[in-house]
């Protein structure tokens, strides 16, 4: 794999509204999110309308707390939602499932086993009829392009913050999903891995024809704008709704230099 | 330069030394006060040493060698501590990840786990017609809530984000339990493990001075039936060295399977 893939033309003008014209990926309908505290009912995300196309990058801007990482859990399915309801690929999201694959905030790696071992036993729970080589094929194909593969065998404790990051994307990608939810993905990683994360991101949805949907959380704006069609911002809580939604009118592939020095 | 050996070095050497003068000496005069009637470390070491020399010595039922009595000793403790683990790691996974379960087993484990050993006793007899059997019972019956209780509550305090690994990849039943619960739980299973051991030590002497036969406790019991105090105390030396080297064994595991 080559950066070719990135740099293949495509005719930009055009291509935000032929991402616009595709079948929609994730339907948020009117979704509200509280929360049951010792302090009464707390309504974290209301009356939350989104739809995103398939194979669309959608960024997700909001202050801390105002309710990112709540309104990608319902995308999940691993926050069901007070009232609405979300549909993803087709069918009302019940609870998680493996055409959407998740990078959590905070990385939620299984302390007592290894790097490999983390990536090897989603894997395995996902992918059921593959046999062992094919699975651990799989396995060493994601560890190495986060550049993990020689850290296989240390224990996440081992690991700096952006190192589990890293593992933490790997275990996302490698069961394949349709649907990528990432919760601030980079945040801990530094300017150099983070840049190529990004080009391993771009390069990832490229590969599979843009035809995987990303939503991920951050606070970088450059970021956002770097790799998203659409950033989503959000007002802050409690009961946040969507502010605004922005679009990228940037063509593909971009150039993160032009963005620097040539803000939109 | 950096000195090789620095006070800190000897610190442990000479705190243990330490320990054992105060022992000795704390015993000593308890055998001048009591005219010998306690005998004096020394006159304990003649004994002590004696019996170590031929420790598996055997001269029919009633006079064996103090190895064989530990011997016989340790396989009713771990029979019984054994058994006791095999019900509690379970029950307590089941207590400790269902809310349910946990409601109706609890006050169970409650009211049963302050009872006393000895009161068992009669039961297990009842129940396997044997002291024998009786003894291994004891054994199980108090060893089993330790680990019990810390099992349970190593399960219930799984962290969330582990829970969310298993829900977001679809784990299984199997997969959860395996994969998940028992790795998170295993150095509270063990801490429990560490409890129930020690209990079970303490509980073997009183259960085999009321069962007769071989044992350590036994020996205890026949000693002070022959007078013979030295024997005791010879005895009391080994039971808390044993002890600690069980306890010792289960520290071990404790940090081998530390994950963090
Ligand atoms: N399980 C929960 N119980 C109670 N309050 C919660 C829970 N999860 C999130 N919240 C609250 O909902 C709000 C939004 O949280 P979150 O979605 O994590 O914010 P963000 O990801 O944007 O920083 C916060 O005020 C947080 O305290
Ligand atoms: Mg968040």
């Amino acid at each position: 794999m080559t950066l070719n893939t990135l740099t293949a033309p495509i005719d930009s003008a055009s291509e935000f509204h032929k991402i616009q014209s595709r079948p929609a990926s994730i339907e948020v309908k009117d979704v509200s999110v509280s929360f049951k505290t010792p302090k009464g009912v707390f309504t974290a995300i209301k009356n939350i309308d989104l739809t995103i196309k398939k194979g669309e990058i959608v960024a997700l801007i909001g202050h801390s707390g105002c309710g990112k990482s709540t309104l990608m859990g319902t995308i999940s399915g691993m926050t069901a939602p007070t009232s609405g309801t979300v549909i993803a690929n087709g069918s009302v999201v019940k609870g998680p499932r493996p055409d959407r694959g998740i990078v959590f905030q905070n990385y939620s790696l299984l302390p007592w086993f290894s790097v490999y071992k983390n990536i090897y036993e989603a894997v395995d729970s996902v992918f059921k009829n593959k046999t062992a080589a094919e699975k651990r094929e799989i396995v060493e194909e994601n560890l190495k392009m986060v550049n993990l593969w020689t850290h296989k065998d240390k224990l996440p404790g081992q690991l700096s913050g952006g190192m589990k990051q890293r593992v933490a994307i790997a275990r996302a990608f490698s069961i394949n999903p349709t649907i990528l939810l990432l919760d601030e993905p980079f945040g801990a990683l530094d300017a150099l891995i983070k840049g190529s994360m990004h080009i391993e991101l771009l390069k990832l949805w490229n590969m599979d024809n843009r035809n995987k949907t990303i939503v991920m959380v951050t606070h970088d704006i450059e970021e956002a704008i770097f790799l998203s069609d659409r950033v989503v911002v959000m007002n802050n809580g409690p009961e946040a709704t969507i502010k605004e939604i922005v679009e990228v009118p940037l063509s593909r592939p971009r150039n993160k230099k032009a963005i620097v020095h040539d803000p939109v | 330069m950096k000195k090789l050996f620095t006070i800190q070095t000897y610190l442990p050497i000479l705190f243990g030394i330490g320990s054992a003068v105060l022992l000795l000496g704390a015993w000593w005069g308890v055998s001048i006060l009591t005219n010998n009637e306690i005998p004096t470390p020394l006159m304990t070491w003649a004994v002590f040493s004696e019996m170590l020399a031929t420790p598996f010595y055997d001269n029919g039922p009633n006079d064996k060698g103090i190895g064989n009595q530990l011997v016989s000793s340790l396989i009713r403790v771990f029979s019984g501590f054994g058994a006791g683990s095999l019900v509690a790691i379970p029950v307590g996974l089941l207590i400790g990840s269902s809310k349910t379960a946990f409601r109706l087993i609890n006050p169970i484990v409650q009211i049963l786990r302050p009872v006393s050993p000895l009161a068992w006793f009669p039961l297990g007899l009842l129940a396997f017609k044997a002291a024998e059997g009786a003894t291994i019972f004891i054994i199980f019956i108090t060893s089993v809530w330790p680990t019990l209780i810390n099992t349970a509550f190593g399960v219930a305090s799984i962290p969330q984000d582990h829970k969310n690994v298993a829900k977001a990849y679809g784990f299984s039943k199997w997969k959860y339990i395996t994969k998940v619960i028992i790795p998170f739980a295993l150095p509270h299973i063990i801490t429990g493990l560490r409890l129930s051991i020690g209990v079970a030590w303490m509980v073997i002497v009183a259960g085999e001075m009321l069962s007769g036969g071989v044992g350590i406790g036994f020996f205890v019991w026949d000693s002070w039936n022959a007078l013979s105090l030295e024997k005791i105390l010879s005895a009391i030396l080994i039971i808390g060295t044993v002890g600690l080297l069980l306890d010792k064994g289960f520290d071990w595991l404790q940090k081998r399977f530390a994950f963090a």
